[in-house]
């Protein structure tokens, strides 16, 4: 095996991948070649400094963090928008509101039938109910 | 519910249930970053940015892909921003942060030297070294690697984030795998024990 073929090997090699042949090639190969064998210890050593970054915890308290300064950035956006605006906005708002209301008023007003004027019926008028049930009746009870 | 049903929820007011994506993801995004910033508190800092930035671009995701993907693409290109510049900085600097007494899980890299100081700071010297490999290779290089060495992402995924082909990153793969053989090879003798 020459050391161009052991170098583009020495991943594979070193995880395992190789074929069995290929494997005891690559490892012969390194017992004699000072250059390959130098090369495959610095793999093992990147792969050594990769790994122990990668397992670095990240900051227990980041969650915290970033919500508090996404918190922090909304409640400044609403700062950031001008008195006028922030006074002006709700009150139109509910101005709007308001004339909206009475006009639904106004228009169901509008909409009433013409003879419910809302008095009450003649013959209704007529009729007296106070003899038909009499208070003293009730205080008697 | 899932993540699309999720998102419509917070662009309708509901702030709160973003911080379901940000228990999610905070990992996923963390580890892309130090890929990137090799550094403990610079990646902190770098995921809370993500996150506040993804929160500000929420509006504007069109739902066509992951959520997942989507941060990643707002990951790689934040931590590119950081990475350009902070050029300045000494490199020697990050790792010294890197490997900072108070680095507690820096320390299990050389944790069987202790009682060699020497061998500490020959390891020491080859971890500086080899960063400085990875962070001289092009950015679609390192963005691979990042990916595919740091998130353990499959091709397809990396093409996905990265708008790509699967060759393309194939051939990406191939080329920083290539220049990091090269330029880790420069004549420097690594002497494990």
């Amino acid at each position: 095996m020459n050391c161009q073929l052991c170098q583009e090997n020495l991943d594979a090699y070193r995880e395992g991948r190789l074929p069995a042949g290929m494997m005891t090639q690559v490892e012969s190969h390194l017992k004699t070649c000072d250059s390959c064998k130098r090369l495959s210890e610095i793999q093992i050593l990147a792969g050594r400094v990769i790994s122990v970054e990668k397992e670095t915890d990240v900051d227990p308290f980041l969650v915290t963090r970033v919500m508090a300064q996404i918190e922090r950035l909304d409640t400044e956006s609403f700062e950031n928008i001008p008195l006028v605006a922030r006074i002006l906005r709700p009150a139109l708002i509910t101005l709007s509101l308001s004339v909206a209301v009475l006009f639904g008023i106004m228009l169901g007003n509008l909409s009433r039938p013409a003879g419910n004027t809302g008095k009450i019926p003649l013959e209704l008028a007529l009729i007296n109910d106070a003899s038909l049930e009499s208070v003293d009746i009730l205080s008697l009870e | 519910m899932n993540e699309h049903e999720l998102i419509k929820l917070i662009l309708q007011g509901e702030r709160d249930k973003f911080r379901i994506f940000v228990e999610k993801y905070q990992q996923m995004v963390f580890r892309t970053c130090m890929g990137f910033v090799h550094n403990k508190e610079d990646a902190d800092d770098l995921t809370q940015e993500v996150f506040i930035q993804a929160y500000q671009s929420l509006p504007d995701f069109k739902m066509k892909s992951a959520f997942s993907t989507w941060l990643y693409r707002i990951a790689v290109n934040a931590s590119l921003n950081k990475v350009r510049k902070s050029a300045g900085t000494s490199f020697i600097q990050r790792l010294e942060s890197f490997f900072g007494a108070e680095n507690s899980k820096t320390s299990q890299l050389t944790a069987s030297d202790t009682d060699d100081p020497e061998n500490i700071i020959i390891k020491k010297e080859h971890s500086q070294w080899l960063q400085k490999a990875l962070d001289s290779l092009p950015e679609n290089q390192r963005t691979a690697i990042v990916l595919s060495k740091y998130d353990d992402l499959s091709q397809k995924e990396i093409a996905e984030i990265m708008k790509t082909t699967e060759g393309a990153v194939e051939a990406l793969l191939q080329r920083a795998k290539m220049n990091l053989r090269e330029k880790l090879s420069g004549g420097r003798i690594i002497n494990h024990n």
